[in-house]
């Protein structure tokens, strides 16, 4: 059960299921697969030949194939290389931006906060999915219908609250609300758990070790897959993450988040027409950092358990 | 059992704490709210204070950057310029009221700030005005009266104004055989279009290359549309149908601040049923079909030959010509009034009621309603100050850039506006009236069913 | 609730409730901080009149009369289940088929990286590119239906609205939500199939007898995660119709921000959140119902 890798089971089921395919249904396979991918791509390369265009002059030919009058123009306006009268003339915002602050600042907190949450969210659910005590899921169930509020319920007073700690305008406070848990992550995480090989919990509780042992040596590395998936997925979704950032870190360069710098790219008047080249430059860039990890993480568990013995 | 009584016990503590936590949240929710108006008035101005100030507007960012670079040059007094995008900065803006920590000054717009002054969220300047002895008669005509309440107190100083005017590409005149006599003096009626409906009917060319007044002409397969259709238009039709609906006599109500909507006039009737009837005749795109990429793109890709729009897309607009694209202006139509009719706004600076430096706030608001920040803003050519001669040095600025805004200024000189709706409760009038406006745009129910809406809109003010 | 509770009271436990405790206080205290205090207090909100400059004033069931009776609480009721049903229905079946795909024909890494790459690009960027690929004059998409022969579409009309912004985030989570499924085939030891092999089981009586019984948890998980985020369908909509044309896709959410935030009736905007709310607690009750979720037939 892994995001970007396999494990030997995995690949020996993949085996036996292998041995039943015809040419027929392989070739047909392979097809319905390239489809959904061609479908996934089309729009990024729509993506990427809009951020090398020139903005204003880009809807003179809406259907081009190839980026309308190349240029790094965009980038270099996201990236802040521009000077204000440059990125005007191409169509931008004259907002200056100090990328490299930004990702940072983005770098942190989305890693702060994502470290955090998957340690305190496992740790909800191995009480959740190993331990076994009365009430359990009833509490449990607090987790899943946090899932139901809905956010804008939730927006006003967690701002209100951050401000009265004194956390306005900080990274800290940024991200404080996914700090200590995601419902989303307690959920997987539990399920996860749940099918645990409780014999060798078991049988480290006969050879004396504590909770913290079992956790940490024993449970969170037989599912070490699985969280990183986690990990992974709630990494992208705090990166991605607007609304909140805005509200609480967009006034300080020291806790304005990429995506809330990103923003400015955004159409400026109710009727106007964005940045395009601009937006879309900036879309990628943000989405770069993330890309990496899946890549490097990707590799890591791959050889992480190929050698490991615990299966 | 043990394990019961510590969870009931847990549960317990749960709940206990809870009112604690909800109370300082409250706490510091009316305290933001009853904001520090009382902030004494008369304390000078200090040096070392810095501003905070919004604006959503990117065009004109780098106009007011400089503004403030002169203005901290002259005075100490720091300003600190945030840019966002339409939407969130106004939940900016809210977020900023309610937690006491937004911005000092923002640009703020005539739809917004009734509801700002009914809770208290802006500052009268009306002390200030008076202490200075500023003169607010120096904009033109009407743009500082859009600032104050029914009270007869002042909220702001006029920064700029914007009419409307048809947006058009010269090629496809050419190519139609109009000349610039015969768009400078169209008429209209809701009866049969007059001159205005016959220039559209000219421009519309479907896929055979048959224009709209060519027999021939296939309504259901159209290339080029004569007008183009930027949604309904809601409640204001501001740049869509306001122009007509006055110059046929109607207005929206009795005046700024009133409540007495007439929605159900049939005067805005006959003149919405003959916009729809546009879409029905295949010179302007359904409902359906302009719900996608805006009119300034369909526009500049040479899909449609007009769109009625507002001045402040001037400097976008003729920036973008292109290969199927040449910019020109029109004026709007002579309707039975007799006269042209224009939708008159603009906008100004409001200052937040909790800001703890309402002097230098007030001091950066006066800095930006006199010549010396609105000659700055002319000069980069992107609106019209609300200074006449301002006005007049960004009509020049704008020439330099080969565009000839007579069609928004004839407006002006002709005395032919009327200002933009202002009104209490705007929001939740809006919510009525823009979906029965999209259904009679979609042809799913004629005007006169406004008539109905009309009635609920009058039931919120009861 | 004391039905939920009775429903897992089967097995005798020891109690490991005091460890229990300590490994889920962080979450606990996060959870109370950040949902429940807040939760709690727009429900209270829900009874009140309030904007957000004043103090709230206490108006009993007002609010909850008044929506009832709005033909806009009802309207929202109406889009919202239809996007719900068309972004599940055509979202969860292309995922298993994806996950299954994925799981039988590909060890590529590479595979699942791209189909991941959508769910990497914001919510509103993606709705941008979208709103531009499907215009009807000046989009790619309809170009393409143009030049083979087909008529062009408005796919963002009154009739097609909600079913374009469904498929738009069936665009971006499919890939999400086929790895979540994919996961959860992983966990399906492989003596199953062999088991399922010796007993010549053919290719769909293996999958709809053995796969997808043993991925009722997974499945169970994947439905609750993406209804509940479903229902609250926002960031679409603004960028693309913003709850037009007419009301086709004035959904809960985008009705509750109108209320909350451009007519300043936040009392009234909670209310309909709580229905909303309702509505979902509903959901999540029928499912694990239906799904019986918490049961794996694995037995470990």
């Amino acid at each position: 059960m892994t995001l970007l890798s396999r494990s030997k089971e995995a690949q020996e089921t993949q085996e036996i299921l292998g041995r039943r395919n015809s040419t027929l249904t392989r070739a047909t396979a392979y097809v319905a697969l390239g489809g959904f991918i061609l479908a996934t791509l089309f729009p990024f390369w729509f993506m990427l030949r809009t951020a090398f265009s020139t903005t204003r002059r880009l809807s003179a030919d809406p259907l081009s194939v190839l980026p309308v009058d190349f240029t790094w123009g965009a980038f270099e306006r996201v990236l802040g290389i521009a000077t204000s009268e440059q990125s005007v003339a191409e169509g931008g915002s004259g907002q200056s931006l100090d990328f490299f602050q930004y990702f940072m600042n983005s770098v942190i907190s989305t890693t702060g906060a994502t470290v955090s949450q998957v340690i305190f969210s496992a740790a909800a659910a191995y009480a959740f999915g190993v331990l076994k005590w009365r009430g359990r899921d009833a509490i449990f169930f607090l987790f899943l219908f946090a899932l139901t509020v809905p956010a804008i319920f939730l927006v006003l007073p967690n701002y209100l609250f951050i401000r009265e700690i004194g956390l306005l305008n900080t990274l800290a406070g940024v991200m404080a609300p996914h700090m200590l848990m995601a419902p989303f992550a307690v959920f997987f995480l539990r399920q996860v758990f749940l099918g645990t090989n409780m014999s060798i919990v078991e049988a480290a509780v006969i050879d004396g070790a504590n909770h913290l042992r079992i956790f940490f040596q024993i449970v969170l590395p037989m599912a070490r897959s699985q969280v990183l998936t986690v990990f992974i997925l709630q990494y992208i979704t705090i990166w991605n993450d607007y609304l909140w950032p805005l509200y609480i870190g967009s006034s300080e360069e020291t806790s304005k988040t990429l995506t809330v710098a990103l923003g400015i790219f955004k159409s400026q008047t109710p009727q106007g027409n964005p940045d395009w080249a601009g937006l879309m430059a900036g879309a990628l860039v943000a989405a770069l950092p993330m890309l990496l990890l899946m890549v490097f993480l990707g590799r890591r568990i791959v050889g992480s358990i190929q050698d490991s013995a615990v299966k | 059992m043990t394990f019961m009584k510590n969870s009931r016990r847990a549960a317990l503590a749960a709940v206990a704490g809870l009112p604690l936590v909800l109370a300082a949240c409250a706490g510091g929710g009316s305290d933001a709210g009853s904001g520090d108006s009382s902030e004494s008035a008369d304390a000078g101005a200090e040096s070392g204070v810095t501003l905070a100030y919004g604006l959503w507007d990117a065009n004109q960012l780098p106009a007011y950057e400089q503004c403030a670079a002169d203005f901290t040059a002259q005075t100490g007094i720091g300003v600190d310029i945030e840019q966002i995008g339409w939407d969130d900065y106004w939940a900016k803006v809210r977020a900023g009221f309610v937690s006491g920590d937004g911005y000092d000054v923002f640009t703020s717009h005539l739809a917004f700030y009734p509801e700002f002054v009914a809770n208290g969220q802006v500052l009268a300047i009306d002390d200030y005005v008076e202490a200075d002895g500023f003169d607010v008669n120096q904009y033109h005509p009407g743009l500082a009266d859009l600032w104050t309440n029914p009270e007869g107190q002042r909220f702001g100083l006029p920064k700029d104004f914007d009419t409307i005017a048809l947006f058009a590409n010269k090629k496809m005149l050419d190519e139609a055989g109009l000349t610039e006599a015969d768009l400078a003096n169209l008429d209209w009626n809701p009866q049969d279009g007059g001159s205005y409906e016959d220039v559209i009917a000219r421009l519309t060319v479907d896929a055979n290359g048959v224009r709209g007044d060519e027999p021939g002409f296939d309504k259901a397969n159209i290339d080029t549309y004569g007008i183009w259709m930027e949604n309904s238009g809601g409640g204001d039709g501001q740049t869509q149908w306001s122009f007509l609906a006055a110059a046929n006599g109607w207005k929206v109500n009795d005046g700024p601040w009133s409540n007495t909507y007439k929605y159900d006039d049939p005067k805005l009737h006959e003149t919405i049923d003959w916009w729809y009837s546009l879409v029905e005749k295949g010179y302007m795109p359904s409902f359906d079909i302009q719900s996608g990429a805006g009119w300034a793109d369909q526009l500049i890709a040479g899909e449609v030959a007009l769109a009625s729009n507002g001045s402040w897309m001037t400097g976008y607009i003729f920036s973008q010509g292109n290969e199927n694209f040449e910019p020109t202006l029109v004026p709007t139509p002579v309707g039975p009034t007799g006269d042209r009719a224009s939708m008159y706004n603009g906008l100004a600076d409001n200052i937040f009621a909790g800001t703890e430096h309402p002097d230098e706030a007030w001091q950066w608001v006066k800095y930006m309603g006199t010549t010396d920040c609105q000659d700055v803003v002319a000069s980069y050519a992107v609106v019209f100050p609300a200074i006449p001669s301002s006005t007049e040095k960004a009509v020049a600025a704008m020439g330099e850039l080969g565009i000839d805004v007579a069609p928004f200024y004839v407006h002006i000189e002709d005395g032919t506006t009327f200002l933009f709706p202002i009104a209490d409760k705007k929001s939740q009038v809006q919510e009525l009236i823009t979906p029965a406006m999209e259904a009679v745009m979609s042809g799913n129910a004629p005007a006169s069913s406004l008539s109905a809406v009309n009635d609920q809109i009058l039931a919120l003010f009861e | 609730m004391s039905d939920i509770v009775a429903m897992f009271r089967g097995k005798r436990r020891s109690s490991d409730f005091i460890p229990a405790l300590g490994f889920m206080l962080p979450a606990l205290i996060g959870l109370g901080i950040f949902v429940v205090f807040p939760g709690v207090r727009g429900i209270y909100l829900s009874f009140t009149e309030y904007n957000i400059f004043r103090d709230p004033e206490f108006i009993g069931l007002e609010n909850y009369e008044k929506a009832l009776q709005d033909p806009f609480v009802w309207n929202a009721l109406w889009v919202t289940l239809q996007y719900v049903a068309i972004n599940i229905g055509v979202q969860t079946v292309f995922a298993l088929l994806l996950a299954v795909l994925m799981h039988r024909f590909t060890k590529s890494v590479w595979v699942r990286g791209v189909l991941l790459l959508p769910y990497l690009i914001s919510n509103v960027v993606v709705a941008l590119v979208w709103l531009w690929l499907l215009d009807y004059n000046l989009g790619y998409v309809n170009a393409i239906i143009d030049f083979i022969g087909l008529d062009r579409t408005p796919f963002f009309g009154e009739t097609t609205a909600m079913a374009t912004i469904a498929l738009i985030n069936v665009w971006r989570h499919l890939g999400y939500t086929a790895l979540l499924i994919f996961a959860g085939l992983l966990t399906i030891p492989k003596d199953v199939y062999e088991a399922a092999e010796v007993d010549g089981s053919g290719e769909w009586r293996t999958f709809f007898g053995v796969t997808l019984p043993l991925l009722r948890p997974v499945m169970f998980f994947v439905l609750v995660i993406t209804i509940t985020g479903s229902f609250q369908i926002f960031d679409t909509i603004a960028v693309t119709t913003g709850g037009g044309p007419v009301n086709a896709t004035r959904t809960f959410s985008i009705l509750i921000t109108d209320k909350a935030w451009n007519s300043n009736q936040f009392g009234y905007a909670a209310a309909i959140s709580v229905i909303l709310m309702l509505i979902l607690i509903a959901v999540a009750l029928i499912q694990m119902r239906l799904l019986r979720g918490n049961e794996s037939d694995l037995e470990r």
